[in-house]
């Protein structure tokens, strides 16, 4: 697992400045977005939505509370369903319409794709939706308590469905690689 | 689990590490992110930020300087108001009158008995929206074609009939939720708290039995009611319907959650996800019921999603106590004058500008929030269509249709 942050586990007495926060999360925070969606492009878009909204709520952010990773990846996770649902909907409707398979090329990620794991991720984004956020969050530097509080379940149950999301994004790159 | 299972597993752990790790959005986005952001804040933050940097300054600097420093000060003051203003005196306020101009064409006032409103207006709110998007019109039946959204500049005709004959519709009023609201509203469905908040606008986390629920706030990008999202526990269903409608309807008023306002159902299939719309309108004295629509012009309500036939998830707005008031409406004339008058929703992408003939309107109820109400507004939403490249388009406009 990823070395955490300093604001990680540490509830942090006071707001650290935003810009900070920013620096600190911003490549995780698109990092777990990018496994949840299909191009490069709508992980920028909802990473950008994301940080917004932070921004703007960030006056209410109560440190003492809860910690910054967990506050900022809840704001991600929202925003991914939102997407998911605002647009996830109209696009699965699309393609059936169309008869069109899913987009293999993602033009704007081609630099992206000369990444050595993106395939990986890809397997990870076509696990079930809880599956795939366990495995995304625990990945994005996440505790298990944390991971559990933001998927609404105790931190064992959080991981037993990590546990079963590996397994199962085991035997799906197997059968990839069959 | 064998020792083989456990090296594999510990392994693909450190792939998927690896993978986190060295995934990253494209060179420069980090920086355009934060310039963007900067650039949005509004101008009584960049104003203060840019004093508390002052004054931080001032404490830094020897008691023996100051009077340098009361010199400089004042200078600086000067010249920050001048870069804040711009050399117009005005650049501060040009962010905001130009997003009023986008948003209302009649300057996104109106006097009535909640005083000035919003505007409610088109917001596609990513580069994903702004650029053309393809839809499946809500609440049809499935099979229908789907349309491509565009809300880049267009050099827009009028040529169509303008057949809505209205003088005054209501506009309604919702005072913004409060948590206790989430409180309450979770009661009606059998579910506790499980947490204070989830995220920005979140106004709790709850659980009943068989079910999570979740309740977000109004938000303002995307113009966006405060709504609830109910997430059943797929182990303990109730068996299929005969329909789909027939187990959403089940569903819903199992948890007590029957809309209570007008609606249209529509069913929408997708690959195996069926959708059962509950279309929101709003009645108007001698129109008949308007749509409510959505932030890109889509008609708005309820969605209880179905899958294998059982429910797999419920959306829909958070029960909330709703004020009228009359306001008078602008006239055709006025509304078509508007409409050609927009300013485009996004940027433009497509080359070059197309002529986009306006051939359709409807009055419909579009969301307008404010800081502490939000309002339902009539407003009437153009359409018209353009082929580019071999691709038909459709082109919306919103145009507020309360009178100034």
């Amino acid at each position: 697992m990823r070395d955490t942050s300093a604001y990680d586990s540490a509830v942090v007495a006071d707001r650290p400045p935003f810009e900070d926060l920013y620096r600190e999360f911003m490549r995780r925070i698109y990092a777990y977005v990018r496994a949840q969606v299909t191009s490069s492009a709508d992980a920028e878009d909802i990473t950008a939505q994301v940080f917004m909204n932070a921004y703007h709520a960030y006056g209410r952010f109560e440190p003492r509370n809860t910690t910054p990773a967990a506050w900022l990846f809840r704001i991600a996770r929202n925003a991914t369903l939102d997407h998911f649902r605002a647009h996830g909907r109209r696009e699965r409707l699309r393609r059936t319409i169309e008869h069109q398979p899913v987009a293999e090329v993602d033009p704007a990620g081609v630099a992206e794709e000369r990444i050595q794991y993106r395939a990986l991720l890809t397997y990870v984004a076509k696990l079930p939706e809880r599956q795939r956020d366990a495995i995304s969050l625990r990945h994005s530097g996440l505790s298990f308590e944390e991971v559990g509080g933001l998927m609404s379940c105790s931190e064992d149950a959080a991981k037993m469905l990590y546990h079963r999301a590996l397994k199962a994004l085991r035997e799906s790159v197997q059968e990839g690689m069959a | 689990m064998s020792d083989n299972e456990n090296r594999e597993l510990q392994a693909l752990q450190r792939q998927l590490d690896d993978a986190f790790e060295t995934t990253r959005p494209r060179a420069g986005f980090e920086d355009d992110l934060w310039s963007r952001m900067q650039a949005r804040r509004p101008l009584w933050a960049q104003v203060r930020d840019f004093f508390a940097g002052l004054l931080a300054s001032v404490r830094r600097v020897p008691a023996a300087r100051a009077a340098t420093v009361a010199v400089v000060l004042v200078l600086a003051i000067g010249i920050g108001i001048l870069s804040l203003r711009g050399p117009g005196g005005g650049g501060g306020a040009s962010t905001a009158t130009s997003r009023d101009a986008r948003t209302a064409p009649f300057g996104g006032a109106a006097s009535g008995a909640f005083g000035r409103l919003p505007a409610p207006a088109l917001q596609p709110v990513s580069a994903a929206d702004t650029g053309p998007k393809t839809v499946i019109p809500s609440g049809l039946a499935a099979g229908q074609s789907a349309v491509t959204l565009y809300f880049g500049p267009a050099h827009l005709e009028w040529a169509g009939q303008f057949n809505v004959q209205v003088t005054s519709a209501p506009v309604y009023r919702y005072t913004e939720p409060a948590s206790s609201a989430a409180d309450q509203f979770a009661a009606s469905v059998g579910a506790s708290r499980r947490q204070a908040s989830s995220g920005p606008g979140g106004l709790g986390s709850f659980s009943g039995t068989g079910f999570v629920l979740n309740v977000t706030s109004t938000t303002k990008s995307p113009p966006r009611e405060a709504y609830f999202v109910l997430t059943p526990d797929r182990s303990s269903l109730p068996a299929p319907g005969p329909t789909a409608t027939d187990t959403a309807n089940s569903f819903l008023a199992a948890h007590n959650l029957v809309p209570a306002w007008p609606n249209v159902v529509g069913t929408s299939q997708t690959s195996d996800v069926l959708q059962v719309l509950y279309l929101r309108q709003f009645a108007v004295q001698g129109v008949g019921q308007a749509y409510m629509v959505d932030w890109v012009g889509e008609r708005h309500g309820l969605e209880v999603d179905l899958r294998g036939g059982q429910p797999l998830q419920v959306v829909g707005p958070l029960p909330v106590t709703l004020d009228t008031a009359d306001y008078p409406i602008i006239s055709s004339g006025q509304a078509v004058k508007a409409a050609l008058a927009s300013s485009p929703a996004a940027p433009a992408s497509i080359e070059p500008t197309p002529t986009v003939r306006l051939t359709t309107v409807e009055l419909v109820y579009a969301l307008a929030a404010g800081p502490d109400h939000s309002f339902y507004e009539p407003a009437f939403l153009f359409s018209g269509t353009f082929t580019h490249n071999g691709i038909t388009y459709v082109k919306r406009v919103l145009v507020p249709a309360v009178a100034p």
